[in-house]
């Protein structure tokens, strides 16, 4: 937030610009992760490790760990991931407790330990604890290394496409906690929600993914199958729940990029679909984003006309967009449109 | 727009048809700009389109809802921060301070973040209030520390200033960071102009108004450049004069802040250059910097709006890539008088 003093705010910029150009990039492709059961009561779990530590130049080392079965203390740092763990009727026993979302606080033992942070391991604190099976993903990622020597670390980041890594991510957390068949039923029940969602988007028409923050306007990218983490977010109301964009060649956009109000009301989308991220900061109830939105301009939208300026859940959206709980959230955050 | 900065500095002559020259030329470049920044947008509104479509048309809606307040809004905020700057620079007796390099930025960010906290609902003026008291606050702790360096090297006070600025910065982001608030913090610093239209610009008049007392009490802060001693020998009421000025300062700041975020180097900058053009009596430079600081702004807005079009590149980048470059200038100059 030190984009105060003038020499620091270039530099910033410089390296936001390369950060935003680079993280398109640093794609992570899934590996042959079939999860098969051993005999030994251990589960593998193989991904694509980017060794570089940086998403700028990234070298990829296919990563293989044996995970064991029903691991008894679970740390986890990826919030789709907890969510997932949570959702499958474990507990997890440690966590970057700041980062945890409200709804996802039942999922945390009663005396769960603070692991730090989703970009810093308190390794201490987790060593203390002797854990079995230590989760990260997306933040979390280039912790593998220290983690690993304390405990087996499987890395859950986004890769591939939305449904692929939920997928893969569930079935792989299904069988490690002994929970085959809850997974696959929670999964084919988000299969089924996500294709009731896109029925009801393929009749709305056109729609813009649109993050509010700080009073200001982002428009968001379908991210392309894309979808490491920075990307997704509010492009994924393109890429899962397939609303069509308003604006075709809205491309590399990854934060989303910033528009004006005038940008609303030419390019006049028939749904907006806003990611509030000042939802946390507004008093009880209200919507942040709602005030900056009620305005002439818009006003004058079609969307606005026709009361489709649809409220997405800001941290299910923009915080976790992962995981089976959150993931319903999101379809019944669309299927509003359908009532 | 660097043909007009280049103009006058590329050979600078003290004679006065030169300046009487470049005067014109900063008057109808910024009046070009001005009316060239009604019509550049998303939307089509073109003269072709205001008379074709008469006064209800879409056209003539935007020209007064957005582009018109936008104008004005970057207009009023160039003029304004160039102005803090020269201010700021005869107060302390340096040329190289402005808000952003004293930690008055930084505690009014401090004083908009403690707003949004403890009284989210509040109206727009009454969180410019706070921040130009916490703006207040900063001009002041920075005056009383460099009164306490014992050394008044040039180099030494705006050093002290942006480490005072650094540490406020980290308290901000510090307390963004425990709240979930560093996204939308970031967003809403960042200077730009995108969501700008009538009924989110008109805070910018405090700051044209400050202008205004900053001309009335122009001779008075001439003589307050000449120091404490000089001044008060001269009959001058040396701290009313100085606390006129740093209201002004921390006005025009939280003014700014609020309605646009922050935008880099300018306040450095403009004041600078037009000391190299016609010295240093305040009165006369008034509408110097007012102007070079307008058209300055107006010429980045611009480009900001163009560049991606039809999506927006951040102002604040823009200006710090320029304002970075004429800053470097204005130090290495051979034989620089920037002091």
């Amino acid at each position: 937030m030190s984009t105060t003093r003038p020499l620091i705010a270039a530099s910033l910029a410089l390296v936001t610009a390369a950060a935003l150009t680079g993280c398109a990039t640093g794609t992570e492709e899934v590996a042959a992760d079939a999860p098969a059961a051993s005999d030994a009561g251990t589960v593998t779990f193989s991904w694509d490790r980017n060794t570089a530590g940086e998403d700028e130049e990234p070298a990829y080392e296919e990563t293989t760990v044996e995970v064991p079965k029903n691991p008894e203390t679970i740390v986890v740092f990826d919030m789709a991931s907890l969510d997932t763990i949570g959702a499958l009727g474990a507990e997890v026993a440690g966590a970057p407790l700041d980062s945890v979302p409200d709804y996802l606080q039942e999922h945390l033992a009663d005396d769960a330990f603070n692991a730090g942070t989703l970009f810093e391991a308190d390794l201490v604190a987790i060593e203390a604890q002797q854990p079995d099976l230590i989760v990260i993903g997306g933040r979390s990622a280039g912790l593998f290394e220290d983690l690993n020597e304390i405990a087996p670390t499987v890395d859950l980041s986004i890769a591939g496409s939305f449904e692929e890594t939920l997928e893969r991510n569930t079935t792989f957390l299904g069988e490690v906690l002994g929970a085959e068949d809850e997974a696959a039923e929670a999964l084919a029940q988000l299969e089924d929600g996500i294709a009731e969602a896109r029925a009801v988007t393929v009749d709305a028409g056109t729609g813009l993914g649109l993050m509010v923050s700080g009073g200001r306007l982002n428009a968001m990218a379908p991210s392309e199958g894309d979808a490491t983490g920075r990307n997704a977010r509010g492009g994924l109301i393109y890429d899962v729940f397939g609303v069509e964009p308003v604006v075709e060649d809205v491309k590399g956009a990854t934060h989303g990029e910033p528009v004006s109000f005038e940008f609303l009301l030419e390019h006049n989308p028939d749904y907006l679909w806003v990611v509030d991220r000042d939802a946390a900061t507004a008093a009880e109830g209200a919507q942040a984003a709602a005030t900056v939105l009620d305005n002439d301009i818009v006003n004058q939208t079609t969307a606005f006309q026709n009361d489709q300026i649809v409220y997405l859940d800001p941290t299910a959206w923009y915080i976790v967009f992962g995981g089976i709980q959150t993931t319903q959230i999101m379809i019944d955050d669309v299927l509003q449109i359908a009532e | 727009m660097t043909a007009t900065l280049s103009a006058p500095t590329s050979a600078p002559t003290r004679t006065r048809p030169r300046r009487t020259w470049v005067g014109a030329l900063i008057g109808v470049a910024l009046v070009v700009l001005a009316a060239a920044s009604l019509f550049i947008g998303v939307s089509d509104v073109s003269p072709t389109a205001l008379v074709e479509g008469g006064a209800d048309s879409d056209a003539a809606f935007l020209l007064v809802a957005s582009r018109i307040p936008r104008t004005v809004a970057v207009l009023l905020v160039g003029a304004s921060l160039g102005i803090a700057g020269l201010i700021l620079q005869m107060l302390v007796r340096n040329k190289f301070v402005e808000p952003g390099t004293t930690g008055v930025t930084e505690f009014a960010t401090l004083g908009m973040l403690v707003a949004i906290l403890l009284w989210p609902g509040m109206a727009m003026m009454g969180k410019m209030g706070i921040a130009a008291l916490f703006g207040l606050i900063g001009t002041w702790v920075f005056m009383r520390v460099i009164r306490a360096v014992p050394v008044r090297q040039l180099v030494l006070v705006p050093l002290v200033g942006i480490m005072l600025g650094g540490i406020v910065g980290a308290v901000t982001t510090f307390f963004a960071y425990r709240l979930d608030l560093l996204q939308s913090l970031s967003q809403w610093a960042q200077g730009s102009f995108a969501t700008i239209m009538a009924g989110r610009y008109e805070y910018v008049w405090v700051a044209g108004v400050m202008v205004v007392v900053a001309w009335i009490a122009a001779d008075r802060f001439s003589v307050i450049g000449l120091g404490e001693d000089f001044a008060t020998n001269l009959g001058l009421d040396y701290r009313r004069v100085v606390g006129i000025g740093m209201v002004v300062v921390a006005v025009i700041t939280a003014a700014v802040l609020v309605t646009a975020g922050m935008i880099p180097f300018l306040g450095l900058v403009v004041p600078n250059i037009v000391s190299l053009i016609i010295g240093d009596n305040v009165r006369r430079s008034i509408p110097w910097v007012a102007g070079l600081g307008a058209l300055f702004v107006i010429a980045c807005d611009i480009l900001a709006r163009v560049i991606r079009f039809p999506y927006e590149i951040p102002l604040s980048v823009i200006v710090g890539v320029i304002g970075a470059g004429l800053f470097l200038w204005l130090l290495l100059r051979k034989g620089s008088r920037a002091h």
